[in-house]
């Protein structure tokens, strides 16, 4: 038992950091605040940013080379992660793209769709987004009501998509649809590749909790999607929706990266602030900062769990749903010590730059983390089904035709 | 990065398993209760070799490691079983310059405590060698043994007042201290033991128990119970690991990993032993049911070797003085 790199990945981790060092003036860092400054130029230093990276090819580093990647391990694939997140470069900006829509189109794509799509995918030339989420169907995703009809040789699509991360700067989509409502609801769905500048389509940005706009609604008024950017057959939507939750696992499933803030961020505001309180509050807020700090620790161990079993050539098994439930909730405590440690200085913010207005804002983007990507309540369905064996529930929709059910 | 048990330790944790599914059971704990001895003893746990597992081999023992014995007490919580492997661990440190002694707790000629002032000491009801720091020293002796009626009749708990006391070392404040932290490792690792074998039980028992014309288990809120008992499980089993590593090869991060693994370990084998009551319902709410066995095991170790606000408390200081600052 160890946490040292193998000499493999020692030598693999050192030339990603001699790249990432060569390059280091034409990557955006989070530090740089420039993130406040215009929307349309820090999309623009993104996508330059992600294309800098995929030219030094540390950009779909497990990918095959035979669609424009690296031919790499999933471990390798961490290691970029762990040093992208050291050298404080954000979240590539095509991360959608790059963990869900492109193994996605790897999978049941057609050549000519890999030809036209995933080069360019990895060099952020193209932006993706997941158009998956309605506003009837967010947990129960097959309940999807947009409609997809073919005419001729083009097929007609009529909808709306909700949640959609990215989708205000995407130029494509990965788009489930119903295509055949007699049909029970996983199986009358059918995806497409669906061009998000095409006539039609309509994305108007959602304001969130927090006052960030990550996410969009997006409607579709007789979108029109040729039948070559089908993935997979008429009906198998909902098989080729599993390859893109599986592929999110593995995006997700590596590390032992705090989700929210770390717990050094906590340690450093709790040696400003604790002393500075009288000895009784002194020995509460230690017990905040202590069960924050193990819940943290717990997360980031178990982390380093997952990585060995990575870096030995294993898949994240719905296991890996653990890590994110369990980061969630070790995140809320490490936020919510960290706000109350600020006490009066956190009910306003005084800017940006302000250490408050960090704390505050990751207390109100941590709400959304438990919702997106699996809501804590699915994740735990799927381990007690899936890992602990425990019974589903009985569940009258999953055979009925989806037009003759109640719909929902 | 290698964070995962090697195949020689989980052949041994299989070994282990079956040792002590062989030698002890919740069963044997309700027996205890009434007086009957505790299982597997401090004879058979010596015999097999495991009281010597943190002995050196130049003693007698096994020369193992605390993760060796990590593994081990992870299988003996599992079945409750008695005496504590936490006495082994931190008796080892403590006599680490004493070869005559650590020959007799490998073989189990001696029936060693270790005491923490005039409280209750884990294993201290039977022993003959009390362990203690008197004014800074290290000291062995023989005393007079008053224990209560237990909570948990496994863990031997009784208070000792010392009537004769040998010194071994002087200004052992710092081996005490270590020995205490991985002392708080092997009992984590024995709550960790504890704390699955409930989640399994209350699973076991949702998969066959029928409500309302279906398994419980396929409700979700008794699902999420047994799910969350579940994931903190696995979290408390990393940590463990982290520590009992510490404790071998890094001692400079034992105090943080100690600290954080007990206090853990204290929540989560509370919570799965009070999940695994309640998913049983009233059955699990009588004295036939092992579920209160593993409930009476978590409800005194919380408060063994400090509870979890002391540990946060500790964690707490560490991480403000810099513990994670690397």
């Amino acid at each position: 038992m160890d946490f040292d790199d193998t000499a493999d990945e020692a030598a693999y981790r050192a030339g990603v950091r001699e790249l990432l060092d060569q390059h280091a003036a034409e990557l955006v860092r989070l530090d740089s605040g420039e993130e406040a400054a215009d929307a349309a130029q820090q999309e623009r230093a993104l996508r330059q940013t992600q294309r800098v990276l995929a030219e030094a090819g540390l950009v779909g580093v497990s990918w095959s080379r035979e669609h424009g990647g690296q031919a790499g391990t999933l471990a390798q694939q961490a290691i970029v992660n762990q040093e992208l997140a050291r050298a404080r470069v954000p979240t590539l900006i095509n991360h959608i793209g790059l963990g869900m829509c492109g193994p996605t189109v790897v999978a049941h794509g057609t050549p000519a769709q890999h030809e036209k799509y995933l080069a360019r995918l990895l060099r952020a030339d193209d932006v993706w987004c997941q158009l998956f989420s309605e506003p009837a169907s967010g947990s129960d995703l097959a309940a999807l009501r947009t409609t997809a009809v073919l005419d001729g040789d083009e097929w007609v699509v009529n909808g709306q998509k909700v949640w959609t991360t990215l989708a205000h700067v995407a130029d494509y989509g990965i788009l489930l649809t119903r295509t055949d409502p007699d049909r029970p609801k996983h199986a009358g769905l059918t995806m497409f590749v669906v061009d998000m500048h095409a006539p039609g389509v309509t994305v108007r940005p959602l304001k969130q909790l927090g006052g960030q706009s990550d996410f969009n609604e997006v409607f579709f008024d007789d979108v029109l999607i040729a039948d070559s950017e089908r993935l997979g057959e008429p009906g198998e939507g909902w098989r080729v929706a599993l390859t893109t939750l599986l592929n999110e696992r593995v995006a997700v499933g590596g590390g032992g990266n705090d989700l929210g803030l770390s717990i050094e961020s906590l340690a450093t505001l709790a040696r400003d602030r604790v002393p500075q309180l009288p000895p009784d509050r002194q020995v509460l807020a230690r017990q905040a900062v202590g069960r924050a700090s193990v819940a943290a620790l717990a997360n980031r161990y178990t982390g380093y769990r997952r990585y060995t079993a990575i870096s030995r050539g294993g898949l994240p098994g719905p296991e890996a749903s653990a890590g994110k439930l369990a980061g969630t909730a070790a995140a809320k405590l490490v936020a919510d010590a960290g706000v109350r440690l600020l006490g009066d200085d956190a009910v306003y913010s005084r800017g940006p730059d302000s250490d408050d207005g960090r704390w505050q804002r990751n207390q109100a983007w941590l709400p959304g983390i438990a919702i997106a990507g699996g809501t804590d309540e699915v994740l735990r369905n799927i381990i007690g089904e899936r890992v602990l064996g425990l019974p589903p529930e009985p569940r009258e929709d999953k055979t009925a035709p989806f037009n003759a059910g109640s719909r929902s | 990065m290698n964070f995962e048990l090697d195949d020689v330790q989980r052949a041994a944790a299989a070994g282990a398993r079956a040792f002590f599914a062989g030698s002890a059971s919740p069963g044997d704990a309700r027996r205890a209760l009434g007086g009957g001895p505790v299982a597997p003893g401090r004879k058979a746990l010596a015999d097999i070799g495991y009281l010597g597992i943190p002995v050196p081999e130049s003693a007698g023992g096994g020369g193992g490691s605390v993760l060796d014995l990590a593994v081990v007490a992870e299988q003996a919580g599992a079945v409750l079983a008695g005496p504590s492997l936490v006495t082994a661990a931190r008796a080892a440190v403590l006599l680490a310059d004493q070869p005559d002694l650590l020959a007799a707790l490998a073989d189990g000629s001696a029936a060693f405590a270790v005491l923490d002032g005039a409280g209750p000491s884990i294993d201290a009801a039977g022993a003959d060698s009390f362990l203690a720091l008197d004014g800074g020293a290290l000291v062995v002796g023989s005393g007079k043994v008053t224990a209560g009626t237990p909570m948990d009749a496994t863990r031997g708990l009784a208070s000792v007042r010392l009537t004769s006391r040998t010194v071994l070392a002087e200004d052992a404040g710092e081996r005490w201290a270590r020995a205490r932290d991985t002392a708080l490792v092997v009992l984590a690792a024995e709550d960790l033991g504890a704390a699955a074998r409930a989640v399994q039980l209350g699973v076991d028992y949702a998969k066959v128990r029928t409500a309302f014309g279906r398994p419980i288990g396929s409700y979700q809120a008794v699902k999420h119970a047994l799910v969350d008992a579940w994931v903190g499980v696995e979290q408390l089993r990393s940590l463990v690991w982290w520590a009992a590593w510490a404790a071998d090869s890094a001692p400079q991060e034992l105090p943080l990993a100690a600290a954080a693994a007990k206090a853990f370990a204290a929540k989560t084998l509370e919570r799965a032993a009070e999940t695994c009551v309640q998913v049983h319902g009233g059955i699990g709410f009588t004295w036939e049911h092992d579920a209160h066995l593993y409930w009476r095991r978590a409800k005194v170790d919380r408060l063994l070797l400090g509870d979890e606000a002391e540990h946060l408390d500790a964690v707490a200081g560490l991480v403000l003085a810099g513990a994670l600052d690397r």
